[in-house]
């Protein structure tokens, strides 16, 4: 409790909104009553509609503390410096190969039945542009940002929440240090960075197991095939699909770390066991991505 | 939770490092920074390679296609010549007469297949994104300059289509109306089945050009007739045939006579030629007679009128005989 109690005033002093809290702290006991009437139903929708919101916009402050920290001088000390590259190598380094291989092979398998299909309907022309558009523009990001969730930063939220439990957090506050700018900016920034490595490597290599799976060990088909690629990226589609992989990054990576951040104890996501908040927080984070990737379909298709 | 430990006396631990930073490999700025300018390198080289395959290092010249309408032309699509695309549309818009105005960037490399006399046509089929072609039959002509416009000629499969279906639908809608129940067709296949099983009855096709069966019977009777008249018949032509030409028959004397009367007859009518031509003789000379006859006559009134007025002059002068009878009114 005594943690507890320091970190709840370590954040009235430096970053978070405590006023929100309190009444989030007396509505949740009071609602806690199993009652069948329609108006306590409609009341409890709106309570949890409320909360989604808060949380939503908890994420949205995230993003922008991440940002002025990005953009503050102090953040690049050295300390801090060693902090975020820690954070990249380890968050990077252990993933790229692994996922560069995974996304081959099943990159390979998809480019072969897209193009064995389109073959036997006579419709090999339109392979190459079908193989682009839904391996290197939906589905390669879509799952670099799955993957760098699932492997790295819901992982990292979860161990910033059990450190902020252990009072880590609280100690480094004591000893002088930031603990933003220590553990949740260098983790933020390494999920962000790991994402769109992960799909910008990803990416190449399926553009070019592409045009080897179509057109085999030879350059000859080099020019038609850039052509393709060229149409395919047009200025408007490039910018929607450097925009969906940015903010896959920001989501996968911000999300995890807010939650981390500002769910106390008194949150009834809190309030569960640690695989249920797990759970809650990787459906919020889907939840995200869902809505950026109807976003950018809508954008290049609609 | 950490817990301050409670004896002030001893200088306190220093606490231990939050998880996760326990263990610090070397190099690690180092290897970020690389991780960091591979990232960098990777996005400036696909940015540099995707603006190249948009021709943005291309030295190009200008054509301008006009059309009609551009629907299905979108910026960035190829102009082919033979299969090889070599031309970019960069632009759309609308020309001062209202048509649309596409131009193309054509690379300079393959702007010497463009000819002055070269076609340009726009298809659009029904499957898969308008083409745009060119076509040149003269490679000896001069080449075409920059800027220059050309008509482009549209063919339109899906616009034929609206035109196809309403063919269609009238042609339907005449089926139909050619084959339903009480129509003339149907009527008369109705009609022509009800012939065919008359032509399947036992009369057969008689009975079904008869329509009954009672005209049918009275055909059949007729030729039955007939059939035996003509068998009479060509007994009596046998009979005949042997009267007149068999062994025993009467027939080579009836010819001799027949000629000798024939020759009878010859003789007869050349002598009747002879008359003929004195009765012409004489019929001229009655002819000259005649036209003489008439100037007698002539004469002979002449000479009366001049005895009459003798007469009239003597008895003027020499009354002879007086008339005494009275004529009473």
């Amino acid at each position: 409790m005594q943690c507890g109690v320091i970190l709840r005033q370590s954040q009235k002093s430096t970053h978070t909104d405590d006023a929100m809290q309190r009444p989030a702290i007396r509505c949740y006991h009071v609602c806690m009553t199993v009652n069948a009437s329609p108006f306590n139903s409609f009341w409890h929708m709106g309570r949890t509609t409320l909360r989604w919101f808060i949380s939503g916009w908890r994420i949205v402050l995230f993003s922008m503390l991440v940002l002025t920290l990005a953009i503050s001088p102090a953040t690049y000390h050295r300390e801090n410096r060693h902090a975020i590259a820690h954070q990249i190598v380890l968050g990077t380094f252990q993933n790229l190969i692994w996922f560069s291989v995974l996304s081959s092979l099943i990159s390979l398998i998809l480019i072969r039945i897209v193009v064995i299909t389109a073959l036997s309907y006579g419709l090999s022309k339109y392979a190459l542009e079908m193989v682009v558009r839904v391996l290197v523009l939906e589905l390669i990001p879509l799952t670099a940002a799955l993957f760098v969730a699932l492997r790295r930063t819901l992982p990292d939220g979860v161990e910033l929440a059990e450190m902020r439990r252990r009072g880590d957090l609280a100690l480094l506050q004591q000893q002088g240090i930031d603990p933003i700018r220590r553990e949740f900016f260098p983790r933020a920034v390494a999920g962000m960075f790991s994402v769109l490595m992960l799909a910008a490597v990803s990416c190449v290599l399926s553009l070019i197991l592409a045009y080897l799976s179509i057109y085999g060990f030879t350059h000859w088909a080099l020019p038609g095939y850039t052509r393709v690629v060229g149409q395919i990226f047009n200025p408007a589609v490039s910018m929607i699909f450097l925009l969906k992989t940015i903010f896959f990054s920001m989501a996968v990576s911000l999300s995890p770390m807010a939650s981390s951040l500002y769910d106390t104890r008194d949150t009834p996501l809190h309030s569960r066991s640690k695989a249920a908040n797990e759970l809650a927080a990787m459906v919020r984070l889907f939840f995200v991505i869902l809505l950026i990737e109807v976003a950018s379909l809508m954008g290049n298709y609609y | 939770m950490q817990e301050r430990p409670d004896n002030s006396d001893l200088a306190p631990d220093p606490p231990p490092p939050p998880s996760g930073m326990q263990a610090m490999p070397q190099n690690l700025e180092f290897k970020a920074a690389i991780l960091l300018l591979f990232l960098i390198v990777l996005v400036c080289g696909s940015v540099a390679y995707l603006m190249y395959a948009r021709g943005a290092f291309e030295s190009t010249q200008e054509l301008v296609l006009l059309a009609d309408d551009s629907e299905g032309v979108v910026v960035g699509m190829d102009l082919t010549f033979s299969g090889f695309p070599i031309g970019r549309v960069s632009r759309i818009e609308l020309s001062t007469e209202g048509k649309a105005r596409m131009i193309v960037d054509v690379a300079e490399k393959d702007a010497h297949w463009l000819r002055t006399s070269s076609v340009f046509a726009m298809e659009r089929g029904i499957v898969g994104s308008t083409k745009m072609r060119a076509y040149t039959g003269v490679p000896t002509d001069p080449p075409l300059p920059a800027g220059a416009e050309r008509t482009l000629l549209v063919g339109d499969v899906a616009a034929e289509i609206p035109l196809l279906v309403a063919s269609a639908k009238q042609l339907i809608e005449n089926l139909n109306g050619l084959t339903a129940a009480e129509s003339a067709l149907s009527t008369s296949l109705s009609n022509l089945q009800g012939l065919t099983e008359k032509f399947n009855g036992p009369h057969g096709a008689l009975g079904g050009l008869m329509g009954n069966e009672k005209d049918a019977k009275k055909l059949v009777a007729t030729l039955d007739r007939a059939n035996s008249v003509l068998t009479k018949v060509d007994g009596l032509l046998v009979k005949a045939d042997n009267q007149i030409f068999g062994k025993d028959g009467n027939s080579q004397a009836t010819i001799v006579q027949l000629n000798a009367m024939l020759g009878e007859a010859r003789a007869s009518l050349k002598k009747v030629d002879a008359v003929l031509v004195d009765a012409q003789a004489i019929s001229a000379n009655a002819k000259i007679a005649t036209s003489d006859l008439d100037v007698l006559r002539a004469d002979v009134d002449r000479s009366l009128r001049k005895v009459d007025q003798l007469v009239t002059e003597i008895n003027r002068k020499w009354p002879f005989a007086r008339d005494t009878e009275l004529t009473l009114p």
